[in-house]
């Protein structure tokens, strides 16, 4: 296969990945339903759906015999409560470690000394 | 879903008995003295997180041995009114770990103010915006929405050239 070549496979993989997107924002589908709509086989569809839920942006669901993905809003929600969590404990410390008299804070480390300028 | 992108935004604040002055330097000089132990990027915990005082300057961690890992880099540089970062730290995409990726697009922002409320007291607030900008795909997504049809056009100049690849 030529470079030329592969670079388009490469884009595709992209191209199909947000075609799928888009399909998915109208409402949720079937695999084999997206399939039939893009110049893909549906195994690659479903390798592009688990990057895709890998990532947090789409979730399924059975529905019946069938299993249907749709775009998962939840994922930036996901990101934003891991943050959340995060700011809370270290404010809660930092309250702690600066209301304490100021020469127990350091442990004794040495700062500066090997910092990069 | 643009409800769910302008929600990427965290907000806290905490009150201290301390003053703006002190509050400020524990911030960004002693960070390694109350940052939460469990959230480091390398395989051995940190020993110091430096944010170097000055516009441009880095935000990193470093352990015991010497290694050191950017978090990201200082954009505003206001003692002891306030700092702004830039935040390259999110989920990593082929790895169940965190990791930092250097891409500005990629990077959310922590912005932080210390106001005085009186001689011994501040409240430091804490504002981690642009939080989607660490999951994968949202800006192409937004971008598609933006301009539909853009990766219609690839698909189909790909869909060409592999029919002429099979008429060869």
């Amino acid at each position: 296969m030529d470079t030329y070549l592969q670079a388009g496979l490469d884009a595709l993989g992209d191209a199909t990945r947000m075609a799928i997107f888009q399909r998915l924002a109208n409402g949720p589908l079937a695999v084999n339903e997206i399939a039939d709509t893009l110049p893909v086989s549906r195994p690659a569809v479903s390798q592009h759906l688990k990057v895709l839920k890998d990532a947090g942006l789409v979730q399924d669901r059975r529905d019946g015999t069938r299993r249907l993905y749709q775009l998962d809003p939840e994922g930036v929600a996901r990101l934003r409560a891991h943050f959340d969590q995060m700011w809370t404990k270290a404010l809660s410390s930092f309250q702690e470690a600066v209301e304490k008299p100021a020469k127990e804070v350091r442990g004794g480390k040495q700062r500066g000394s090997s910092r990069r300028n | 879903m643009e409800s769910s992108v302008e929600a990427a935004v965290v907000i806290k604040s905490v009150r201290v008995k301390a003053s703006r002055e002190r509050a400020f330097s524990v911030f960004v000089e002693q960070m390694e003295t109350w940052w939460p132990a469990t959230h480091h990027i390398q395989k051995d915990p940190f020993e110091l997180i430096v944010v170097e005082p000055r516009v441009g300057g880095r935000w990193y961690e470093r352990t015991v041995t010497g290694q050191e890992c950017d978090w990201g880099t200082v954009q505003g540089w206001d003692p002891p009114n306030g700092v702004r970062l830039s935040w390259h730290v999110g989920p990593g995409h082929d790895s169940p770990d965190w990791v930092a990726d250097m891409d500005p697009a990629k990077a959310s922002e922590v912005e932080v103010r210390f106001t005085a409320v009186d001689e011994g007291t501040t409240v430091v607030e804490l504002i981690h915006s642009h939080l989607e900008r660490h999951g994968e795909g949202w800006e192409q997504l937004r971008a598609l929405f933006d301009g539909p049809g853009a990766w219609v056009s690839i698909l189909e100049a790909f869909a060409k050239k592999v029919d002429e690849e099979d008429a060869l």
